[in-house]
């Protein structure tokens, strides 16, 4: 058992008035220190490399879509989020998607899409805001999750920086 | 002067400082929002109107339109007058404080910024200051609610505890200046040298220490102290009834302001200005009183609550002996002097 021992009070403790004085202080001094308020609608969040916002679909250079439709990430998606229909395509890799929708409602912003993908098609942009009018309007089809390739490059450079760490063999 | 211009000037004095109290009571909401919120590195209320100042307006609005709830089985008569009683007595009270020396205006003496220049002045403030204890009990018993029966129980015991604490210092203050009339006490104090803040510091300090309880601010707000009582007596209030609570709180902060100027701080005299004209002196009067509006919102947000046997001690144990030796003392010197 822990016993506590009551801390004997000075007289100027006892008399309250310093001690209130002290504290009157210490709340004056902090009225004119920076605020930490972000004025968020103005000022907007903040980004960095880290940065895991919604998912989103890469497009090629050549204005291809990257997806083969292969559906890993649709298996992968603990909240059942994505579906994909597949197709044929002219090109080379012979498929891509020709239905791709993420219900934004559902997602998770967890990222195991991106880490199912094995044709770095999809990958976690930094798009952080998302609110609409209706539940319709926030099923998002592939017209609006195609981004190019330049837009997601920091978060692509981040994937492949951290997964190239488990490549290194290890000292053991 | 005849009976006409003397009554149109009385109402335009009326009409002034009631519209005042009660704009700054609206505005001490905003200001204690936006003190709270620097005092703890935020911004505060800033999206109504610049820098936030149309905030009390839309919360009015917003009080206006919200729907009012009855608890069942409340007393419906007393449920609706507690606000009131609550509100009226702290706005009232501050007829009798005088904001200026007699107002001349091109060579015609209007006479002082005061609504009723009562020779008992003190005692029409300390009478319905006692009144304004009647909102918050009224208001916690008709709500037919543990909590707010609680908070009103611990309001009436707190402002038995203050009311003698505050009553004794006045005294001493009335003892010093000779006379009950809040005019005349501000008279007795006509250089910075001569402020009854120096004369009678301890119960300077014991005042002000009563008026954050008689006044049910913090550190001392057990009648509504939300974590032990929920709300305490407003608990079941809602909507332009429950802000009325908050006029009368705020109000009565103002009231009490002005009061602790009067008394200890020379009201309206200008320090090493002696002859200053009346707007300078109203000047210096509301600088003083923001002063100690200021210091509310302060200790507000600095201090954590006391507990209410610690409370219950230092008023019966400290205070009113400490207040008591104070008059003792006072009355003694100024005797043999």
């Amino acid at each position: 058992m822990v016993i506590v021992k009551r801390k004997e009070l000075s007289l100027s403790e006892k008399l309250y008035i310093p001690e209130v004085l002290r504290g009157l202080s210490i709340t004056f001094r902090k009225m004119f220190e920076p605020k930490i308020t972000r004025q968020y609608p103005e000022e907007p969040l903040i980004k960095t490399d880290v940065t895991r916002g919604q998912p989103r679909l890469v497009v090629n250079e050549n204005d291809t879509i990257a997806c083969v439709s292969c559906g890993l990430c649709e298996a992968a998606c603990p909240a059942y989020a994505i579906t994909i229909d597949g197709g044929e395509t002219d090109r080379a890799i012979e498929r891509e998607p020709v239905r791709f929708d993420i219900d934004m409602l559902r997602c998770i912003l967890c990222g195991f899409c991106e880490e199912a993908c094995p044709k770095d098609a999809i990958y976690m942009s930094d798009e952080l805001e998302l609110a609409d009018y209706s539940r319709e309007a926030l099923i998002y089809d592939m017209d609006k999750l195609k981004r190019p390739k330049a837009a997601l490059q920091k978060r692509i450079d981040y994937v492949n920086r951290i997964n190239t760490r488990w490549q290194t063999p290890s000292s053991t | 002067m005849s009976t006409w211009e003397g009554f149109l000037i009385a109402l335009v004095k009326t009409v002034v400082i009631f519209g005042t109290v009660v704009q700054v009571a609206a505005l001490m909401t905003l200001a204690e929002r936006k003190f709270s919120a620097w005092m703890q590195y935020r911004i505060g209320p800033n999206r109504v109107g610049p820098f936030g100042l149309l905030q009390p307006l839309a919360d009015g609005v917003k009080f206006i339109f919200k729907e009012e709830l009855t608890p069942d089985g409340a007393n419906k008569l007393m449920f609706r007058a507690a606000p009131i009683l609550a509100a009226l007595p702290s706005m009232m009270t501050i007829a009798v404080i005088p904001f200026t020396p007699d107002i001349v205006i091109g060579g015609k003496n209007f006479g002082s910024l005061v609504v009723a220049d009562l020779d008992v002045g003190i005692l029409y403030i300390l009478a319905l200051g006692g009144l304004a204890i009647y909102g918050v009990i009224l208001g916690g018993w008709a709500s037919n609610s543990k909590y707010s029966l609680m908070g009103a129980l611990r309001a009436s015991a707190q402002m038995i505890s203050y009311e003698l604490t505050l009553i004794l210092t006045i005294l001493a203050v009335v003892v010093m200046s000779g006379s009950l009339n809040l005019g005349e006490i501000v008279e007795s104090q006509p250089t910075i040298g001569s402020w009854h803040i120096w004369t009678q510091p301890l119960a300077f300090v014991m005042f002000v220490v009563a008026t954050f309880a008689e006044t049910n601010r913090h550190p001392f707000d057990f009648s509504e102290c939300e974590p032990a009582l929920v709300g305490g007596f407003h608990t079941e209030y809602s909507a332009m009834k429950w802000a009325m609570f908050y006029i009368g709180e705020y109000s009565a902060m103002t009231m009490m302001a002005c009061l602790t100027v009067v008394l200890f701080l020379g009201g309206w005299t200008v320090p090493f200005w002696e002859s200053a004209p009346w707007y300078v002196a109203l000047a210096a009067f509301l600088a003083k009183t923001s002063v100690f509006l200021f210091l509310f919102l302060w200790v507000r947000w600095s201090l954590p609550r006391f507990r209410f046997d610690q409370l219950m001690r230092l008023g019966w144990k400290v205070f009113l002996p400490l207040a008591l030796l104070n008059l003792l003392v006072t009355g003694a010197l100024v005797s043999l002097l």
